[in-house]
Parts: structure tokens; sequence; C-alpha cells
């Protein structure tokens, strides 16, 4: 059958293909001149500013990447897109938030300050407190999810459960407004990782601020991608997991628990998404119940981007897309409010060019 | 069934009768009423000693006032003894918007009430309910100009219904002192009768251009705002007020409200290396960007807020990253009027002045500017019954000199009256201060 379907589609295939392919060069040679032209004939930006852009890029994308694992992760194994992922991590950055306010209310007198909190006097164990608890936050928050709205719903048409994610993500974002209340809230951070606060780097004859808040995040979400891969790659769970995705069936019969191994993925994505949540929270600041939209859809494009199902490739959307998102606009010589457009006709080039995204391979029978 | 409808008919026309009655009495009743005059005549005499200018009017007192009065473009408005001078107002006291016609009204109320009154006779609000809606402020308009004891109008709150009771107003020569409406439109019309006490967009930015330039010595400006009608407004207005001043503005950008990550915009701006940014938008996203101002490489740039990015908001979630930003507001610097008048506010509604909205202390102003010329033209006739000369309040109330809480009251030839411009405010040591430049 399918056999036949290529052999027939052979002749119009390749003139859609030819067209495609010079289009898509015409336009690349289009962006290629624009930026040089930004780059180095107008030379609006030095150095410093461009390496502002990019440092702002990595730092975002950094989150991105991280919400975009989730995304991931559960398509690999369900083939549904977890569309309330973006209020698992809402949910993430209110634990934090929380256990910031907790912790700012305890009082820690010392010798020198006796007005002194538990925050800032031990910074160290307060962040860490706030990332333990925003992530079990949201990796309960996540295994919820899948229990209430899609174990139920498991054998149901695919589009049943996106629908259930949708609506779980109405209902998440409903549900904290109430809890929480709509005003804007923001981390107070201790005061050694205040906001605008960082490293010097001299770059030519001025200097570039490297934030602390934004070195933790892009440290800490480059360790917990580390860590992800080698669960993946090395353990016993990741090795269910991935036989999972390849064939449920199959690895039931090898005496997987299957329920178990979704259940595990959706706490494993909970998690990613709870750091990230904080971390939006320590380095951004402001946050409501609705922040977890825009990271949402922009991880769900990041994840499309490097090939939904494939790890490495939600990673690296995701720091594509926030690189373009930072870059792009100046290099384009365009105003600032259109970079979510860059970000998604980048999308959607990459969709005409490869189908399956950047990193994206062939996708088996059972997942077309 | 026939004598049925003729009964209805007669019901009909006994009532509206019955209704008109008391009207006529009213009106005639200061005439009628003469022993009362010679009641009141005795405590007349005591006040001409304050008072030269009614002294002399008060012997030939029934000649002058039908002088004044037959003379006046609109007639007096006669107010009985006993009754009180009314001041009205079209304000949106139910629904969405309610806390600000609430406010209003009891800015203004604190201000009628703490006056000792004139000759006797004391001030009163009528405060109607206009939702904030065109029709309902023409309608509340009409019934104003029905009464014959309201003078003034303190109002309307509400740019669009104040633009919808103007001509009725006009019609009848009713002063109107509005505290909130900032329609530029409003005073353009040549209303005769409009006067406010609100800047508008267009004032605030004129200030704000001038105080960058010639108080900061800003040469070099970046207009940023939030693509809000009201930030886009704020950030040309003070964009073009700048360069006609002779100052350079090197860049304008426009940021997406809500986000949370402001550096590339900000970077991009920092690369044409101004002196200042001048933000036309809210709270929100000021602060963040006031969080991200060194990680943009904009240290030492002063950021100029604007009415909307004033508030403790700023100040509670910048810390030490806001210190040194200016921003604007109506709430006028600290002094022992403001200090009297939170006092009164709070003794009178159990709340604090500002609560609801920014606009208690011009209220407050409001009615104050009326009572002012209100006292500047009445007069009590010989009838014993205050006399308030329309055309001539009209008059006073633009030629309007008084020294509010909010500044200088001063009306120009269009009715703008805040003379003395917004107040601008910088952060020091996480407070907003009154700026001196």
């Amino acid at each position: 059958m399918s056999e036949q379907k290529t052999t027939r589609d052979q002749p119009s295939l390749n003139v859609g293909k030819l067209i495609r392919w010079i289009a898509g060069i015409l336009l690349l040679a289009l962006i290629g001149w624009r930026v040089y032209q930004t780059a180095f004939i107008e030379g609006s930006y030095g150095p410093d500013t461009w390496m502002r852009f990019i440092i702002a890029g990595l730092i975002i994308g950094g989150m991105y990447s991280l919400i975009a694992i989730g995304y991931t992760l559960v398509y690999g194994i369900l083939f549904m897109i977890n569309f309330a992922h973006g209020e698992v991590m809402m949910l993430g950055a209110f634990g934090g938030y929380f256990i910031f306010e907790l912790l700012a209310s305890i009082k820690a007198p010392s010798v020198s300050d006796p007005n002194m909190n538990f925050l800032n006097a031990y910074p160290v164990i307060s962040v860490l407190l706030a990332f333990i608890v925003g992530t079990v936050v949201s990796a309960v928050a996540g295994l919820l999810l899948e229990r209430i709205a899609y174990r139920p719903l498991r054998k149901a048409p695919r589009l049943v459960p996106l629908i259930s994610a949708i609506g779980a993500s109405i209902f998440l974002q409903n549900a904290a407004q109430l809890l929480f209340g709509p005003q804007r809230r923001q981390y107070i951070n201790p005061v050694i990782l205040w906001r605008g606060t960082g490293w010097s780097i001299p770059v030519g004859d001025t200097t570039v601020l490297l934030t602390y808040t934004g070195t933790l995040s892009l440290v800490l979400s480059a360790l917990l991608m580390i860590g992800l891969f080698l669960v993946v790659q090395k353990t016993r769970l990741g090795r269910s997991m991935r036989a999972v995705a390849e064939n449920k069936q199959a690895a039931a019969l090898m005496g997987i628990d299957v329920d178990d191994v979704i259940g595990k993925t959706f706490i494993i994505s909970g998690v990613l998404a709870g750091a990230a949540g904080v971390m939006w929270g320590i380095h951004n600041g402001l946050f409501n119940h609705y922040v977890g939209f825009l990271p949402g859809i922009k991880a769900f494009t990041a994840a499309v981007l490097g090939g939904i199902g494939n790890i490495p490739g939600a990673m690296m959307g995701g720091m594509l897309l926030g690189l373009l998102e930072s870059v792009g606009p100046a290099a384009l010589g365009i105003d600032f409010q259109l970079k979510d457009v860059i970000a998604f006709t980048i999308l959607i080039l990459v969709l005409i060019f490869r189908p399956s995204g950047l990193l994206g391979e062939a996708l088996s029978e059972e997942k077309v | 069934m026939k004598i049925r409808r003729l009964l209805f008919v007669v019901i009909v026309v006994a009532l509206a009768l019955s209704a008109c009655v008391p009207q006529a009495p009213v009106e005639e009743a200061p005439v009628e009423e003469a022993p009362a005059v010679e009641e009141a005549a005795p405590a007349e005499e005591e006040a001409p000693a304050e008072e030269e200018a009614p002294a002399e009017e008060a012997a030939p007192a029934e000649e002058a006032a039908d002088d004044v009065c037959a003379s006046d473009a609109f007639g007096c408005a006669v107010i009985p003894a006993g009754d009180t001078i009314k001041i009205g107002m079209g304000a949106p006291l139910l629904g969405d918007y309610s806390m600000f016609g609430i406010d209003i009204s009891q800015g203004v109320e604190v201000a009628l009430v703490g006056d000792d009154g004139f000759e006797g006779w004391s001030y009163e609000l009528i405060a109607e309910d206009t939702g904030g809606a065109p029709e309902a402020g023409a309608a509340v308009a009409n019934k104003m100009v029905t009464d014959p004891t309201v003078v003034a109008i303190a109002g309307h709150i509400f740019s669009g219904s104040t633009a919808a009771a103007m001509p009725i107003y006009e019609k009848a020569g009713f002063p109107m002192m509005s505290p909130s409406a900032t329609l530029p439109e409003l005073t353009e019309k040549g209303s005769a009768v409009f006067n406010r006490l609100a800047f508008t967009d267009a004032t605030q930015a004129k200030f704000a251009a001038t105080l960058l330039f010639e108080s900061l010595g800003v040469e070099k400006l970046a207009v940023m705002h939030d693509g809000s009608s009201y930030g886009q407004g704020l950030a040309e207005g003070t964009k073009a007020v700048f360069e006609e001043l002779g100052g350079e503005v090197v860049a304008v950008e426009a940021v997406t409200p809500g986000e949370v990550d402001y550096i590339a915009p900000l970077s991009s701006i920092a690369a044409k290396s101004p002196d200042a940014i001048y933000y036309g938008g809210y709270a929100a996203e000021a602060i963040v960007m006031a969080n991200q101002w060194q990680q943009s490489g904009l240290d030492g740039v002063i950021l100029f807020g604007c009415d909307g990015t004033y508030g403790v908001e700023f100040t509670d979630k910048t810390g030490p990253n806001g210190e040194g930003s200016i921003a604007v507001s109506l709430v006028p610097p600290d002094s022992a009027e403001k200090t009297a008048f939170d006092e009164a506010y709070k003794a009178a509604y159990g709340m604090e002045a500002g609560e609801l909205s920014a606009f208690s202390w011009s209220s407050y102003d409001t009615g104050a500017v009326l009572i002012a010329a209100i006292e500047k033209v009445a007069f009590v006739g010989a009838d014993g019954s205050l006399y308030v000369p329309r055309g001539a309040l009209v008059e006073a109330v633009r030629t309007t000199d008084y020294e509010g809480l909010t500044g200088t009251v001063k009306c120009d030839d269009t009715g703008e009256c805040n003379a003395s411009g917004p107040t601008f405010y910088v952060v020091t040591d996480g407070e907003w201060v009154p700026f001196v430049p």
C-alpha cells in the first residue's frame, strides 16, 4: 500500500520539492543579506550588544528546553500533546514563590544583623529548598494530571485526550487564579541573588553583565538536561521508557509495567517543568497564573522545531528558539515586538523543509 | 368604559397639576415671605463688616439684585434662606467604575462640608450616577439644570459623560470643573463653562519633556511605550515636545505588555547611548525594565516614567534597581493642608484618601475652587435670599487663581486649570519623594 503510494506520488513530489528548495534558498539568501547588512554595513550594534542578546537568549532558551523536554517525553510515549504542561510549570513557580515567602518570614538573627531572615542568612539552602519544593509540586501535578485527565482516556481516539489536555490547562489556570489571586507576584530573591547583580565581563571598551540569576538558570538547566540524558540512556527506567515509546504491546509482553512507566514519565517531565518555573521566578521575577501559557506554547514550538519525540532535539530546539527570539529582530533590523513572528516563521520554514523537525527521524508505522 | 377613560385622563391631569403646583410657590416664596427677610436682615448687617463689597450693595439691595440679575446673561440662581447652595456632580457611583465616582464625590464633599458656609448658607453636593456613560451624563445634566438651587458642577468624571453634558450646561450657564476628565478635545471646543483640574496626557508630556531637557539636562532621549493608546500617546507627545525644545530622540521602541524579558529592546537602545529613557505605560512593564537595566548595559541612564508607572508596586518590586527612577503622580507632595484633608477624609469615610482612586486630592481642590468662585459673586438680596449670578460665576471659575493641595489652580483661556502641572517623583532609598530639580 505505502509502496504504491510513493511510486504514484513520485513525479509531482519532485516538482514540489524543487520549488520548495528554490524558494527556501532564495529566502535564506535574503535573510543572510539582511543580517550581513545590519551586522556589518550599518553596524548598529557593537560586540557588547550582540553578547547581551546572546546571553539573554541562552538563559530563556534553557528554560524553554526544560519545558520542551516534557512535551517531547510525553509525546514519545503517548503520542499526545500535553497542553497542560505550561500550567505544570506555573504550579512549580508558585511552589518556589511560597517557599521564598515562608523563609523570608522566618527570623534568623545573626551577630551583624539582628533583622536577618532565613532567606538571606542561608541563601544556598533557601534556593535549594525552593527548587525542591517547586519540582515536587510540579511532579505531583504532572502525576495527578495523568491519572485524572489522561489515563481514563488512554483507549479513546487521539483527539480526545488532546481536548482533555486543553480543558485541564484552562482548569489549572483558573484554579490558580481563584486560589492565589490574579495579581502579578514577584520573587523576592536573597540579596546575593538580587536581579541586576552579577559578573562584569569586559568586552571591547565596555562591560557586559552576566547576572547570577541567569548563570544559575543556565547552569542548572544544563545539569538537569545532562541528568535526564543519563537517566534515559543508562538506567533501567530509561530503558523501559524507550521500550514503551517503541512499542507499548511488545514492552508489556516483555514484563514492563506500562502504566507505571507512563506515570514516571509524567513525574520526570513535571520535575523539569517545575525547575523551569522556579528559574523563571528567580531570574525574571514577575509571574501570575498565566505565566505557563506563553512559555508552554514556545516550548511546544521548540519541541516541534527539534523534532517532537526526540530529547536532544527538544534541548536544541529550546536553545535555538531562545536565541532566535533574542537575536533575530536585531539581526534583521526589525521591531522587537516582532520576535514571536520570527520564531514562528522559522518554525514554519523548518516544518516545510524538514517536516519531522531538525533532529527528528522518520516516524515508525505506529506513530504515524 | 368611556367614563373610565375620562376618569383616567382627569386623574393624570390632576397628578400633573399637583406635581407642578409646589414648584411655583418655591420661586415666589422669597417675595411672599417678606417678614422672614426682616428677620434675616440683622444677621446680614453683621456680615458686611467682614466683606466690604457686599456692604455697598446691601443698602439698595433689591435694586442691585434686580440690576445684576437682569444684566447677567443667564440670570441668577436664587437660594431661599434655609436652603443649601448645591453643587452638582455626574459620576459613576455604581458599577465597574464606581471607585472613581465614589472617591471623587467624597473628596468634593470633604471640601463642601468642611467649609463654614457663606452668609449662613451651607454647601451641599448632589451626586447623580452616570455609570460613566455619555447618555446618562446628558440625562444627569438635564436634571441638574432644572434645579434652581444648583449653581455649579463638579465634574463630570469621565470624558465621554462630560462631553455629552457640556452643551446642556453651556446653554444654562452652569460652570463645570472636572477633576478627572482628561480627553484633550474637551477644552478644544471653545466651551466657556468647562474647566478641568486634571492634566491631560498632552500636558503631562509637555511637562515631562521640559523637565528632561531643562532640569535634567538630557540631550539624547530614547522613547519607549507599551503600544497602548495611553502609553503611545504619552511617548509620542514627549518625543515631539523634546525635539521642539532642541533635544535629540535617538530611539523609539515599543514593547509587548505582559512579558518579563525586555533585555533585547533595552540593549538595542543602550547601543545608541541615550542619557535617559522615557517610558509611557504601566508599572508592570516598567518594573521588568528597571530590573533588567544593568543587564542591558544601561547603567547611569535615567528611567523616566509616567503616572502609570508611579506607585508602591514599582518601589517594592524593583528594590535597589529602581533607585533614581522618575515618575509622575496626581498625589500632591506632603503639606499641612494635605495632612488635614487626609485626616478629614479618613474620619468621614473610614478609608485612606487615595485608596479608591488617585483623584481624592484634586476632587478636594475642585470643591474648594468652586466655593471660592461662588463666594466671589454671590450676594444676599433684600428679600433674604442668596443670589448667585450665573454668568458671573462662569466667569469667576474661569478666572480662578487658587492655591490648592495639588498646586496652583489657574485656568487658561480654554479651561485648563492645572497651572503647576503634574508632580514629579524620584525614587530615593526605595521611596517616592518629590523631585526637586
